[in-house]
């Protein structure tokens, strides 16, 4: 019988009021002065009413320099700030997502303690919480230093996350698979290399396809704050305005932020739904991602 | 029961082996056994009694508690040489989001000697391929060829582990519980397909089979494991034996 199993359901109820009073009692140590708080929503109206808004459309106007010279004209959105930032940052995010994936599987199929010996799967797994315990605001800094400003510090930044990252999804993927073909293909004497490319990722593979696409949408949303420190992508122009303390310029690039990632989520869910394991599922359509179930009804 | 010329070499041989899965409850003690190539033997038991754990400690797959286990001349630890061991599991261990023609070329590959081991996985040979072809049309999945295993009913997917291990052309086949979810026409197929194998090339055949009718009407030697122990079948009198 397992432990939770046992606990009653007002046990149960007492135990999550203790641990709420608990978070409550260490929130009251760290905070000296609640009139602090109290004073937020003023300071943000103020600030939401005389500098955030309205935002300021024009960083979707061509750029003085270099002179547009798209044709037609309604097209020259494609010289502005906005639409060159956020093209570079889902750029940097497919490139990095690509290469980190291309450099996880090895790392995680020697992680799996299924397949491989302790000693192996937590060297492996060492190097993969290195790549992780940073996020990659820091591994930016640290390749901005290395390589210099730009989406190559990016591209390597979000790589090294990715690895970390998507190296953990995958091997517990990989080690949440059944023991029966691996046992299979053991007794019939295939090597370890074999099992990998033959049995274990063809049988992860929907797994594995998923946690990538995932990570895609990761890396893209992250991809929009390393920018911040000058490794490439529409966070750079967002620091840029931060630091001449135009604010509406900012709430627009966060707007156009926002709905990109809303658009590239709701992508990225009917992607995998063509990875999910049981094929009974209802798979979803443009329809049911776009709308609210109330909506969908015929 | 068929007279079959045996070897004089058997191709298992267990001797004062306790086999289960910790030392101290041991499932089965077996004093001395030994199968012979061209041999088919089943072994039949109630649930639980330690068929399945008997089959992979001879897969290699589980530590013997005590005792020498010998397969294909090799003693444990060692394992057989690659292909001679062919194992159907009772769950198959299929990839199941992969083609019939993906799965049945492991046991194909698995039992060719390749030249250059990497290069040779990577791309078999068309003898490989031609092996798991001929395997899977026996098993009458030639429709299926292409399919994924998670599409395949549950008897079509213990069809594709046998022609997987039949394409491996092994020289011990053990299979566990390989006829469950067939109906009568098609355990005929597929069990003449695997004797006609086992006859031909002189290899041994180790079954499961809870079905003590079938197990007699298939195998050269029946044992039954009940109480810890393994022992011959013996065929208890009949009604009419009695009044006579």
């Amino acid at each position: 019988m397992k432990y939770f199993d046992r606990i009653s359901r007002p046990s149960w109820l007492v135990t999550c009021v203790l641990i709420f009073l608990f978070s409550i009692i260490i929130l009251n140590g760290m905070i000296n002065d609640w009139g602090r708080a109290s004073q937020g929503i003023g300071n943000l109206i103020t600030f939401f009413n005389e500098s955030l808004w309205p935002p300021d459309w024009s960083v979707l106007e061509p750029q003085a320099y270099p002179v547009c010279t798209v044709y037609p004209s309604f097209m020259d959105f494609t010289c502005s700030t906005a639409w060159i930032g956020m093209l570079e940052t889902i750029k940097i995010a497919f490139v990095s997502t690509v290469f980190g994936t291309i450099l996880s599987i090895p790392l995680s199929l020697l992680a799996a303690r299924n397949l491989n010996p302790s000693w192996v799967s937590y060297s492996s797994r060492f190097f993969l919480a290195a790549f992780r315990s940073l996020p990659s605001i820091i591994w930016a800094i640290f390749f901005v230093i290395l390589v210099g400003f730009g989406p190559l510090a990016g591209v390597l930044a979000m790589t090294v996350y990715t690895v970390g990252y998507l190296g953990k999804l995958q091997y517990e993927a990989i080690e949440g698979m059944t023991k029966v073909p691996l046992d299979a293909s053991e007794a019939m004497g295939l090597s370890k290399f074999e099992t990998a490319i033959k049995v274990v990722i063809p049988e992860s593979a929907n797994d594995l396809i998923s946690q990538a696409i995932f990570m895609f949408e990761y890396n893209f949303r992250h991809g929009t704050v390393i920018g911040i420190v000058g490794a490439g992508g529409i966070g750079y122009y967002i620091n840029l305005y931060l630091k001449f303390l135009q604010y509406d310029k900012v709430i627009a690039y966060l707007i156009i932020i926002f709905v990109v990632v809303l658009f590239i989520d709701f992508i990225s869910i009917k992607a995998r739904s063509y990875f999910t394991e049981e094929i009974d599922l209802p798979r979803s359509t443009w329809k049911s991602i776009f709308f609210p179930p109330g909506l969908n009804k015929r | 029961m068929t007279d079959i010329p045996w070897s004089t070499e058997p191709i298992i041989r267990l001797n004062d082996v306790t086999i289960g899965y910790k030392e101290k409850e041991p499932l089965v003690e077996i004093p001395n056994l030994e199968i012979f190539p061209g041999e088919i033997v089943a072994i039949a038991g109630p649930s639980g009694v330690g068929k399945s754990t008997l089959l992979k400690t001879i897969a290699g797959l589980i530590r013997p508690i005590s005792g020498s286990v010998e397969v294909c001349g090799k003693s444990f630890p060692n394992r057989p040489n690659r292909g001679e061991l062919g194992y159907v599991p009772q769950s198959l261990g299929l990839v199941r989001h992969a083609s019939v023609l993906h799965n049945v070329m492991l046991g194909a590959d698995s039992g060719h000697n390749n030249p250059i081991p990497f290069i040779g996985f990577c791309f078999p040979s068309s003898l490989a391929k031609k092996k798991a072809i001929q395997a899977i049309n026996s098993m009458g999945l030639e429709e299926k060829i292409n399919e994924p295993i998670r599409r395949l009913s549950g008897g079509q997917q213990r069809r594709v582990a046998t022609a997987r291990t039949l394409a491996q052309c092994p020289d011990l086949i053990m299979a566990d519980e390989f006829l469950s979810e067939l109906d009568e026409k098609t355990i005929d197929m597929v069990l003449g397909e695997v004797t006609k194998y086992v006859r031909s090339s002189n290899a041994a055949l180790l079954v499961v089979e809870h079905d003590i009718t079938r197990a007699k009407m298939m195998a050269d030697r029946l044992l039954v494991i009940d109480d810890g122990r393994i022992n011959p079948f013996i065929t208890e009198p009949t009604a009419m034996e009695v009044k006579i």
